[in-house]
Order: structure tokens, then C-alpha cells, then sequence
């Protein structure tokens, strides 16, 4: 069963008078352990896409099923609910809770998802271990650099286990080096732990890592293309 | 989620921001510590000027003629009371009765070469512990004797008023039983200076005797004045003494005036009371929808994280609860340091306390300890604070995440 699929979902958005189309009859299938980045310049609708798949926000029209299940039908709480237990996000502006160290960003997750104490302190280490910041577990984020948070948000992105994590834009904000190192982590981690990555990106550095390409171009799908030769 | 990582997060969310927290504190604090030094104040005063008028004026329980007018001072026979040391006997003989005796007022006019003054002329018995209090507040001169003929004692203030010192003759005018005016020389005695401007303003002591031999009251007095050990048994004892063409009137019904001046007041002062708490109510309401806006994307994130309306209700809730109770152990404190010291110290309010109607009110005002007022004043400051918190939280919980998300 795909853990994402999107049926003809359009999304509108009103700013004043105006009526601006962001996704248009976009049908989308994700399976299990995919790799795909969404590509396509800004208002493109992929930021609106990850949202939606995201159940951050609900089509004007369509289907989304999240593990054969139609979110579109939920209310806040359970679409609170599905994105605490099936879902992890990784934003573009790192996104961290700032009065949190990494270590209880990377826990808070597990708290809202009811995991007991010691499993969340195992399971809080071991993620912050593997994204290389066991030596900063107890710092604030405006002690970390800006490749350092990002690499505290993988970690709380992954934590509860997710069956997908979004990312949106995940490396517009690091340097090249922090940007290789973040898309290198994630890969590594989708690897190693089957979660289905989805990430919005127009930079080329951060497609050459995707198994799978979707071009995206005035809200709809232009170009659905899998290259399973992928360079990293 | 745990309670206690929301408890965390809304209290490191407090210190970011140290000033506006601190300054928040302190309006929550100051609101609860001018409440209680305000009703603390009102309840010493209320209660200072109900004493003071039972001690110096009325007693606890009083025996009058039955056709006797509070206020007129009728001298006529038929308003005076009868056999009044009989009467002062049989209320004396009460175990409830510390004390009792006879009392005759009239309106006087002292006349001095340069100025004439209306007062209010008691005749007294001198040796009657009654009027310890005068007696205790004599600031120069002696007491009254009751076979003294022609002395008076009167007001400090009064005499000052009117250049007047110990040893000199004062010219008394009344208006006696028969409704002749009557005139006297007297020496003055003694000065007292109870500390209520009214009396010192306006009160001369003399002799019952002479006193009922100079309006021509006979042996008959205006009332029997009764202190009692418990001011609560005044019902008890105006029962007991209770006989025909006798009024037995209580201290409630002798300062119904003042207590229902003083509750009136208390109407207005809860109002004043609500308008403090609606101002501290405003400021932290104030305080957590600036936090509220300074964090939306922050919101955003933890909605996007999988908290739900309600944890982000509770986190506000908490920020609010923090400072309410920091506010209000702060502002307890203040506030009953501030209530104690004025216990202790007072507050100067000197002869301007004569014009207060027609209270004993002190010229130096006492604060009086309350401590359940204080407490629920305590209690309702931390209510209105969580009260006002809804409306910000409420704002934050329906935040939508995508919005929420993109908020710069």
C-alpha cells in the first residue's frame, strides 16, 4: 500500500481579490522508503504540496490518503494526531523550539506521543548521535550553527519513528558544505531506517541526491521521473 | 505530554523576555498590594471609627426615654430618663456590664470676647469608667470632680481654636428644660486630645450634677450609657434591661449611620477593587498575546510537531499562572508588610478627619490585619490573571500551523 497518495487535489489561495491557483488537479503516489525530491521554482506549488501531504492544511478539492487513510475528512486534532504519529517535518528555517536544548528538541516529539521516559532518552541520544551532535546535546539553538540545527531538526524529524519525513527547502538557509552534509545525513538515515523522505527543493546540488523527481510547474506534476543510478 | 515539559517550556518562554516579565510581575504584584493595603486601610478605619464612637459617644447598649430623639438633645422632662442611677445600678449589676453610667447632652454655645461656638455639652458622672478614655486623654489640667461646680473640661483643639487655656472663665449659654436660655460661667479644668478631631472640636465635659442643675433636667438624664466585655452580647443585655417607656437601643442601632455609611463605601470600594483587578487583568492579557504574536511561527512549529489545541492552550495558561502566582506571593507579601506597618504606624490625616461627616473617625487612621480578606483578594487576583489568559491562548491554540508556519 502507498503511504501517499494524492487524488486530483487542487488548492486555491486567496490573497485580497486575488485568486492564486497553487496546486491544480495533482495526482501523486508515494510508496514506502522513497527518496523524492519535489522540484520546481517558487510558486510552483511544492511547499503547498508537502503541506497538504503534511495535513498541515486540506486541498479545496481531492483526495489525500496518509496510510490509506482520507485526512481530508479530519479535524485539527486528529490531523494533530496523524502528524505527531506518522509524519516528520524538517523546515527550511530549522524550526527548533528555542528555549529547548537539541536534546529536548529532539525529545519533544516522543513526549507528545507519550513514550516513556526512558525509551525517549535512548531514543532522543541515539538520533543526536547519529546525526553527529553528541557533543552538543545540551545546547540552546542560538548556540549551534545554522548546520547544527539543521541536523537537531533530522534528528527530531526521525525520533518518533515517522513513516515519512518533508522537508521543505532543507538546505536553502546552510552553506554547501552543512547543505552536502544534512542531504548526506538524511539519505543515510532513509537508508537505514526505511522512512520515506519527501523534500521541496529548487537547488540541483540537493536533486543529484533523489531516487526519485517530481517537477513541479504551475501547480501541477510536468515530470514524474525515478533514476535509480543516483549520484550520492 | 507531560505536564511538566509545558510547566518548562512556558517558564523559559517567561525568562526570554526578563523585562517584560519582570514589569508584568511587578504590575500583578503592585495590583494585589494596593488591594490589600487599600482594604486593609478601609477595614482599620471602619472599625477604628465604630470604636471610637462606641468608646467616646454611644456605648454599647444605651437606655433612653422613649420619646427621646437621637440628635435633637431635648431637655424637656418628658424625653429624659428617670431614676437614672437606679437604672446605672441595675444595668451595672449585669455580668455582661463593665461599665455604666448616666449621661445628659445639650447643645451649648461657648461665648468668648472674640468668637461664640456651638458644642455639645455632656454632663457627666466624672468618676464612672466610662470616661476613662477622656480622662486618659488629658493633655493638661485635671479631671472633673463631681461635686466640682463650675469646671469643665473640653477639647485641646477647641480651646486652641478659641485662645483658651487652663484656669481661665468660659461663658456656656443652653437652652434649659423650660426653654429659657440659661447662661454660666465655668473654669476650665482640664484639655483632653482623644486623637478624634470631632470631640476635640466640639465635646465639654462637666459634672451630672451640675450639668442637671443648669439646664434644669432635674435628677434625670439623657441616657444610660452601657460598655460591655463582649459587643456582641448587646442584645442580651438591651433584653434584659428592656422595661416600659424605655428605648434599649444597641451599638448597631446607635452607629447605623456609620455602618451604613461604611457599607455603602464598601460597594464603592469593591468597585475600586474590580477596576484594579480589571487593569491587572488587561496588563497580563496584554503580556501573553505579545508573547503570543512574537511566537506564532514558534506555534506553528509545535502544531506541526503534533500539539494539540489544547497543550498550546495549556503552555499559555501556565505562562500566565506563572507570574499570576509569582505576582501574588510578591504582592501578598508587599502588601501585608505595607498593611502591617500602618497597624503599627498609621497614617496622618489630622483635623481633616473632623469633617467626615459625622464620624469618629481618628485623626491618625490605623490599617487593620485581615487576613481571609487578604487572602481572597489573593485568590480572586490569581483567577482574573488565568481569567484574562484565555483570550491569548485561545488565540494561540486556534492559530492554523500552515498560517501559523509562514508568519514572519
Amino acid at each position: 500500500m502507498s503511504i501517499i497518495e494524492l487524488r486530483d487535489a487542487s488548492k486555491n489561495y486567496h490573497i485580497g481579490e486575488i485568486e492564486t491557483r497553487a496546486l491544480d488537479g495533482v495526482s501523486l503516489t508515494v510508496e514506502a522508503g522513497e527518496f523524492t525530491a519535489l522540484v520546481g521554482p517558487s510558486g510552483s506549488g511544492k511547499t503547498t504540496m508537502l503541506q497538504i501531504i503534511g495535513c498541515l492544511d486540506k486541498p479545496d478539492r481531492g483526495l489525500v490518503l496518509i496510510n490509506g487513510q482520507d485526512v481530508t475528512r479530519l479535524n485539527a486534532n486528529r490531523r494533530a494526531d496523524l502528524r505527531r504519529e506518522v509524519i516528520g517535518f524538517i523546515f527550511q528555517f530549522f524550526a527548533l523550539v528555542p528555549v529547548l536544548d537539541a536534546y529536548e528538541n529532539v525529545e519533544l516529539p516522543l513526549l507528545l506521543n507519550g513514550v516513556n521516559a526512558k525509551e525517549r532518552r535512548t531514543r532522543a541520544l541515539e538520533m543526536l548521535d547519529a546525526v553527529g551532535l553528541s557533543d552538543r546535546v545540551h545546547h540552546r539553538p542560538d548556540q549551534l550553527s545554522g548546520g547544527q540545527q539543521q541536523r537537531v531538526a533530522i534528528a527530531r524529524a526521525l525520533a518518533p519513528r515517522p513513516l515519512m519525513v518533508l522537508a521543505d527547502e532543507p538546505t536553502a538557509n546552510l552553506d554547501t558544505a552543512n547543505g552536502e552534509q544534512a542531504m548526506e545525513i538524511m539519505k543515510r538515515l532513509n537508508e537505514q531506517t526505511g522512512t520515506a523522505f519527501i523534500f521541496a527543493t529548487h537547488d540541483p546540488r540537493v536533486m543529484s541526491f533523489a531516487r526519485r523527481t517530481v517537477k513541479m510547474l504551475d501547480g501541477r506534476i510536468v515530470e514524474n521521473s525515478v533514476e535509480n543510478g543516483a549520484g550520492h | 505530554m507531560a505536564w511538566t515539559k509545558l510547566w518548562v517550556i512556558a517558564y523559559r518562554d517567561l525568562i526570554r523576555n526578563r523585562r517584560r516579565t519582570f514589569f508584568t510581575l511587578l504590575a500583578v504584584a503592585l495590583g494585589l498590594a494596593l488591594l490589600i493595603v487599600v482594604n486593609g486601610f478601609i477595614a482599620g478605619v471602619v472599625e477604628d471609627s465604630l470604636q471610637n464612637g462606641i468608646r467616646l459617644q454611644t456605648g454599647h447598649v444605651q437606655l433612653r426615654a422613649e420619646s427621646y430623639t437621637d440628635g435633637k438633645h431635648s431637655l424637656q422632662w418628658a424625653d429624659l430618663l428617670d431614676q437614672p442611677e437606679a437604672r446605672t445600678a441595675q444595668a451595672a449589676a449585669l455580668p455582661e456590664v463593665t461599665a455604666a453610667g448616666p449621661l445628659l447632652w445639650a447643645d451649648a454655645i461657648m461665648n468668648t470676647r472674640e468668637d461664640s461656638v456651638g458644642l455639645l455639652l455632656y454632663g457627666i458622672d466624672p468618676a464612672s469608667s466610662l470616661h476613662t478614655p477622656i480622662r486618659d486623654a488629658l493633655v493638661a489640667g485635671a479631671f472633673i470632680e463631681a461635686n466640682d461646680r463650675s469646671g469643665i473640661v473640653m477639647g485641646k483643639t477647641l480651646a486652641d481654636n478659641l485662645g483658651l487655656k487652663v484656669g481661665e472663665n468660659v461663658n456656656l449659654t443652653v437652652i434649659n428644660a423650660s426653654g429659657q436660655p440659661e447662661e454660666a460661667l465655668f473654669v476650665i479644668r482640664g484639655l483632653f486630645a482623644s486623637g478624634v478631631p470631632i470631640y476635640d472640636q466640639s465635646a465639654i465635659f462637666m459634672p451630672l450634677a451640675k450639668a442637671q442643675a443648669f439646664t434644669q433636667a432635674g435628677d434625670r438624664a439623657s441616657a444610660i450609657m452601657i460598655m460591655l466585655t463582649d459587643q456582641e452580647d448587646a442584645d442580651a443585655v438591651a433584653a434584659a434591661l428592656s422595661s416600659p417607656g424605655v428605648q434599649t437601643l444597641t451599638w448597631r442601632d446607635l452607629n447605623a449611620y456609620l455602618l451604613e455609611t461604611m457599607g455603602t463605601a464598601m460597594s464603592f470600594y469593591v468597585i475600586i477593587d474590580a477596576i484594579i483587578m480589571l487593569i491587572v487583568a488587561v496588563i497580563v492579557a496584554n503580556t501573553l498575546l505579545m508573547a503570543v504574536f512574537e511566537r506564532i511561527r514558534e506555534m506553528g512549529i509545535l502544531a506541526a510537531l503534533g500539539m494539540k489545541r489544547r497543550q498550546i492552550t495549556q503552555m499559555m495558561i501556565f505562562e500566565a499562572a506563572i507570574i499570576a502566582l509569582a505576582g501574588v506571593v510578591v504582592g501578598g507579601l508587599l502588601g501585608s508588610l505595607a498593611v502591617l506597618y500602618l497597624t503599627q504606624n498609621g497614617f496622618f490625616y489630622g483635623d481633616n478627619a473632623a469633617v467626615v461627616g459625622n464620624m469618629a473617625v481618628s485623626a491618625v487612621l490605623y490599617a487593620r490585619f485581615e487576613p481571609v480578606t487578604f487572602t481572597w483578594l489573593a485568590v480572586w487576583t490569581l483567577i482574573i490573571a488565568l481569567l484574562a489568559s484565555l483570550y491569548p491562548a485561545w488565540f494561540a491554540a486556534r492559530l492554523e500551523p500552515v498560517d501559523a508556519l509562514h508568519s514572519s
